[in-house]
């Protein structure tokens, strides 16, 4: 298990270190005249000179890539360009915001899509063909769509939640639960269809074999048959959409902070972006290579506890 | 399943008080006492040095004060400096002091002080340290008197200490570093601020003129999507916010207020005067048929849906350079435009590359393309990121482009777009006549310059320097629960100006 575990680790590192290298490498070769927009529209071109000279952008990008990476593998991701804050403590404070959506999306994607998935399995019938038929829906309107229409309707017209903004949850439970309701629930609901159907054919799959045939012909019960045995057999390929379906809620994050106005890492990395901020854009990449590689993590120690067999490979 | 239940009727229970409180929080999150704007800009730090203009001067305004407070109509009033005088040659200017104010951190604002702070906020490269740089060094004649010495004349300086430029913070830390400390009506409540999102301030209560802000708390968000920023204003979550003309109709059928002040002129900027890139802009019938070539009044109804002016001059109605005379020249006659191409030796047009502008202006590049192949003139469209533009346009990389700016401070556009070191002048000094007129508006006061910034104005138009289709509005949109007057020549509105309504 040990091995497994480390060599996990190390590809999820070799990883970062390509994902980071290409970032930085494209931040340097589009080129969005970072030295200009900080300096201001005013500024004479040789302060936009010195400016460039002081962020190092004179520098090859090599070069410039190498002293980000000496400065990182040390934890220090330096300073945002714009603003001057720390990247550290910058992301610190922006990550809870985009964490409580993605995961409040995968949360509520989850228990949804299972619930959905295992009922339209065992009952079939009209309830399989509702689900069906709302997956198929769910899955092909777009995130954006989904959270523009969730505002307008229950924010902006029946102001039952906020529109936009965020409430820490240290500040108020409850406010935290509303501000973040309708971003997670507009990012969840793409990941539920797309999940809730992979649990339907896996647990029909399961139901199927001849396993089942034989806990049942000895008289256990169907709720005990589906809880303890089938769920758990139909478990992994759902495992698999929904980590999948993580990443894509960390991807749809990015513009649903948007939508709604929330200071998160997603609205920062579309800011950092366009203004060039290098630092920020850096760290933002990081910060995502790291969660996505841990819950790919997860997900492959789940698999082992669910599947023995996984772990020698 | 009875796992399942429970864990289902437990997500309801924390969902009820979520949804059942929500109408309430959403709606009173701004009480009464407390102003909530939004704004698309973020925030560049609390150094005036690095200061921008525009949107971004209501984030400075709670926490410093400045020398001058400009009114609605952008005329500068008493503010720290209770008055003020020019010397003879207009290089020196003297400025008294008010008395008995202190910055947050107990410093007294004296002369010193305001010496500081002006050279500091000169040595930045942003908007506001640009407003400054004809101060060649101030002196600080005594506590109560400073004296501001000029390189040359700058008819604009007293209306630009009214903005950041003329902020004034605490010597003992200039650069902000520990936050901002200034001597204005509000103070920087740190614990209620998260960086680049939301930054609230509450009553500085030793400030020397509290009721020219009559709320106790000011709260600022920084929100940039537009959409987004109407839902907050829509859903009451903030008090005012700039809108687009696009959602102004909606707004105001959901029982907002909304205004429209010009801002700033729009249009076809022609950078290459000299005709270095294409040699047909060299000519001024050349320029002049691209004036013709514009239907203005449609731009104005059709593009920005009313919330623009249309006009044919580069002044902004309302500003002292302004001449109504000069919007009966350019009437929209393609035909005309046509013929003094033929003129001018072009009669088949000619071939310009422009800047791909569509991710701000979309309406205005197709407006835009089509006029001017409506008059024989193919455009090549390069798809330049919209971040490189500027430096592109500066560098002189175009011949001409869609572009707008402000106008309504002759002299401020002058040093924008018209002088030789001026951004916006790629082409740099090539009109000696015009150069003269600057130098003599420089010197000239009082009606005279004036006379003088409206002749540079019909000779602009008359030389056909940019070919303008109107001036746009900023549009804005606020709860009917504050009155809200806007202040001329700006894209935002100053806190000062706005008040509980009634």
């Amino acid at each position: 298990m040990l091995t497994f575990l480390v060599r996990r680790v190390a590809a999820g590192l070799v990883l970062l270190y390509v994902l980071a290298t290409t970032a930085f490498a494209m931040m340097s070769l589009t080129g969005t005249d970072a030295a200009r927009n900080i300096a201001g529209n005013m500024a004479t071109p040789a302060q936009i000179a010195a400016k460039e000279h002081e962020l190092g952008l004179d520098r090859p990008w090599i070069a410039q890539y190498g002293q980000w990476l000496a400065h990182a593998v040390r934890g220090d991701f330096g300073t945002s360009w714009f603003g001057g804050d720390s990247v550290s403590e910058s992301l610190v404070l922006k990550a809870p915001v985009s964490l409580s959506i993605v995961v409040g999306g995968l949360l509520l994607a989850t228990v949804l899509s299972v619930v959905l998935g295992v009922a339209a399995a065992v009952r079939r019938g009209w309830l399989d063909r509702v689900v069906q038929a709302t997956a198929i829906v769910g899955y092909a309107v777009p995130s954006f769509l989904m959270a523009l229409m969730l505002s307008a309707t229950l924010a902006v017209q029946l102001r039952w939640l906020p529109a936009t903004g965020y409430v820490p949850l240290a500040d108020s439970p409850s406010g935290w639960l509303q501000s973040i309701t309708l971003p997670a629930v507009s990012l969840a609901i793409g990941a539920i269809a797309a999940t809730a159907q992979q649990v339907r054919g896996s647990v029909i799959d399961v139901l199927r074999q001849d396993f089942v045939r034989t806990l049942r012909s000895r008289g256990m019960s169907e709720r005990r048959v589906l809880f303890r045995h089938v769920l758990r057999n139909a478990a992994p390929p759902a495992l698999t959409v929904l980590s999948l379906q993580f990443i894509s809620l960390v991807g749809g994050a990015v513009v649903i902070e948007k939508v709604f106005g929330l200071p998160g890492v997603g609205s920062a990395a579309v800011t950092a972006t366009v203004n060039g901020d290098t630092p920020l854009v850096m760290g933002v990449v990081v910060y995502l290579v790291l969660i996505v590689v841990a819950v790919n993590l997860l997900v492959d120690l789940a698999y082992g506890w669910l599947n023995p067999k996984v772990r020698v490979r | 399943m009875r796992r399942m239940v429970m864990a289902g009727a437990a997500l309801a229970l924390v969902a009820v008080p979520a949804c059942g409180g929500g109408a309430g929080t959403t709606a009173s999150t701004t009480g009464d006492d407390t102003l909530t704007l939004s704004i698309g800009n973020a925030h560049t730090g609390w150094d005036l040095a690095s200061a921008a203009l525009g949107d971004n001067i209501q984030y400075y305004e709670p926490v410093f004060d400045s020398l001058v407070r400009l009114d609605s109509k952008a005329r500068p009033r008493p503010n720290l400096a209770t008055s003020w005088s020019y010397d003879s040659a207009r290089t020196v200017l003297t400025m008294k002091l008010r008395k008995d104010v202190r910055f947050t951190d107990g410093t007294a604002l004296d002369a010193t002080a305001v010496r500081k702070s002006l050279l500091h906020n000169r040595e930045g490269t942003n908007e506001a340290a640009g407003k400054l740089r004809a101060i060649d060094s101030v002196a600080a004649v005594d506590p109560r008197t400073v004296a501001i010495h000029l390189s040359a004349p700058d008819p604009q300086l007293v209306v630009n200490l009214g903005d950041p430029s003329g902020m004034i913070a605490s010597p003992k830390d200039l650069a902000a570093k520990g936050g901002p400390v200034g001597s204005g009506p509000y103070i920087l409540d740190k614990g209620a601020t998260t960086n680049g999102s939301t930054y609230a301030f509450t009553r500085n209560p030793d400030y020397w003129n509290r009721k020219a802000y009559p709320f106790d708390k000011i709260v600022i968000k920084n929100i940039s999507d537009p959409t987004a920023r109407l839902n907050a204003l829509l859903g009451g979550q903030v008090d005012w916010a700039r809108i687009t003309p696009q959602t102004a109709q909606h707004a105001k059928s959901r029982g907002l207020a909304v205004q429209g002040h010009a801002d700033s002129v729009e249009g076809l900027y022609i950078w290459d005067r000299t005709g270095r890139i294409v040699p047909a802009l060299g000519k001024v019938k050349v320029r002049q048929a691209l004036n013709y070539a514009f239907d203005r009044e449609s731009i104005v109804k059709k593009l920005n849906l009313g919330y623009a002016t249309a006009t044919s001059q580069m002044a902004t109605a309302g500003s002292t350079w302004y001449d109504t005379s000069l919007e009966s020249n350019y009437a929209y006659d393609p035909a005309k435009a046509r013929k003094l191409l033929a003129e001018a030796g072009y009669p088949d047009g000619f071939t310009v590359t422009m800047p791909d502008v569509s991710s701000v202006a979309p309406g205005q590049q197709v407006v835009m393309t089509q006029a001017l192949e409506d008059i024989g003139i193919k455009v090549k469209v390069d798809k330049i990121p919209f971040t490189r533009l500027f430096t592109a346009l500066q560098s002189g990389q175009y011949a001409m482009s869609w572009f707008k700016l402000q106008s309504g401070q002759p002299w401020d556009f002058i040093q924008s777009e018209l002088a030789k070191g001026a951004a916006w002048n790629p082409a740099k000094d090539f009109d000696p006549k015009l150069n003269s007129m600057i130098d003599k508006a420089q010197k000239a006061r009082g009606a005279a310059q004036t006379a003088t910034f409206r002749e540079i104005n019909a000779y602009l138009q008359d030389h056909a320097f940019n070919a303008p289709w109107d001036v746009l509005d900023a549009v804005q949109g606020n709860s009917k629960k504050i009155k809200v007057t806007p202040r001329a020549f700006v894209s935002a509105v100053p806190i000062y100006d706005m008040a509980p309504a009634g």
